[in-house]
């Protein structure tokens, strides 16, 4: 005998409900958005995922894995990247973190955020999806990018240093320091 | 602050490590952040991963999600095993508790089974064989089974007969007296292995003076003594040894001839 119980909490009836900290949906839609850098494919990705959850709450087939609907987010999303056009790979120039980053970043928009990141190669996209929605500890992220410490360590540094050379052609200092 | 020497796992540590200090569950990277955590280079990582995060959270959310927010949770509960069940403190607690309570009751219901008439007094005279020298008693060199007449003849005592099963066993003297409450007390010692032999009348109904019988051999033992009584005619025989049930069963198993 297992002390199983259904733990699903839905707005329509026949199914039950469980008091479980929620997943946290707006957190699931953005990684979609990071992922694809698009709203409309991200939302269709999240609708999809959503719904397979919906059916298999219904069956009472719920993974026990926490982490399991942004792990299933993860390769729809990257199943749904390889239709359409595919960013080239191109060897991109890296600086040094400034200081004037955090003044830059705030003149981007988050579509432009997405964008970059959804060009990133996988595991990099993930683990930049992942790392800077600050929803799961270190370990959770390992665990969702199927990384080592030292892989994760290194996209995430490699990333920095990208994006603070898109950065500075984007947004140079000097016109940041204008405003 | 310049940064300080890192060994190549902390560096690694301090690259990846979350920028939100709660998120940093690991001992190791924890300590390596510690460490730079003052440095200038380590400070503008730490607002540059910030300000990102920030940037991800104005990712505006469309209605169609947030309606999923009223339909719930998409994780199942845990599926608690028995070993979580037992583990869990309270069971744990419960199940001790249970336990003892269930040993005492075991052990009172066994003390009660093995309980007949006359149990105090075997246990009185138990005592009593663990202190008697033999010189207290009238030297008699016999078969155990012959003294049943010598009571009977010198001390009026009828019925005061060694059963069969130890009736063969040569004595070495033997003593009649009165105890605390009256009764003929017969004592008899044993050459072998120091063993005694009391008879003493059985327990009988307050009220309708009838004697309280019961049948075959009953165990009984008090300070590291055993006694096997066996209740005929309204005399209880017991032989006692030093000892255990063991030391007296192998009597009692022999074949009757």
């Amino acid at each position: 005998m297992s002390f199983y119980s259904k733990s699903v909490t839905f707005g329509f009836s026949g199914l039950q409900k469980n008091s479980l900290p929620n997943q946290n949906l707006p957190q699931l839609y953005r990684f979609c958005f990071l992922m694809l850098g698009d709203a409309a494919k991200a939302q269709e990705v999240f609708e999809s995922v959503m719904h397979d959850a919906a059916l298999r709450a219904a069956q009472g087939e719920l993974p026990k894995d926490r982490l399991w609907l942004f792990n299933d987010a993860r390769w729809r999303c990257l199943e749904a990247s390889e239709s359409g056009l595919q960013p080239e790979p191109v060897e991109m120039e890296e600086h040094e973190i400034a200081a004037t980053a955090p003044a830059q970043i705030a003149h981007l928009d988050p579509n432009q955020l997405a964008i970059w990141i959804s060009a990133a190669p996988d595991p990099q996209r993930t683990a930049l999806a992942l790392f800077y929605l600050d929803e799961f500890d270190h370990e959770e992220v390992l665990a969702l990018t199927e990384l080592k410490t030292a892989e994760l360590a290194r996209l995430i540094a490699n990333a920095r240093q990208e994006f603070q050379a898109w950065l500075n052609a984007t947004v140079p200092p000097e016109e940041n320091l204008e405003h | 602050m310049k940064m300080p020497h890192l060994s190549k796992r902390q560096r690694t540590l301090v690259q990846c490590a979350p920028f939100n200090d709660e998120r940093i569950g690991d001992r190791t990277m924890r300590a390596a952040v510690f460490r730079v955590k003052k440095t200038e280079e380590f400070s503008h990582q730490r607002a540059f991963d910030q300000a990102l995060a920030n940037l991800v959270q104005a990712i505006a959310i469309p209605n169609t999600v947030t309606e999923w927010l009223s339909k719930g949770t998409f994780v199942a509960a845990p599926r608690r095993t028995w070993r979580q069940v037992i583990l869990n403190p309270v069971v744990l607690a419960i199940g001790i508790a249970v336990g003892v309570i269930a040993g005492i009751f075991v052990f009172k219901l066994l003390e009660r089974l093995n309980e007949f008439p006359g149990e105090p007094t075997a246990k009185r005279l138990l005592t009593l064989a663990s202190s008697t020298k033999p010189v207290l008693l009238d030297p008699v060199k016999t078969d155990a089974g012959a003294l049943g007449d010598f009571f009977f003849m010198k001390h009026r005592l009828p019925h005061y007969d060694v059963p069969a099963e130890f009736a063969d066993l040569k004595t070495l003297g033997c003593r009649v007296f009165d105890d605390e409450e009256g009764q003929q007390i017969a004592q008899i010692w044993l050459v072998e292995k120091k063993m005694q032999f009391f008879l003493f009348p059985a327990d009988r109904d307050l009220k309708t003076g009838a004697v309280k019988h019961f049948t075959g051999w009953r165990y009984v033992d008090q300070d590291r003594w055993t006694g096997a009584v066996q209740e005929k005619n309204g005399v209880c025989f017991m032989a006692a040894v030093r000892g255990g049930e063991n030391d007296l069963r192998k009597y009692l198993d022999k074949p009757k001839e």
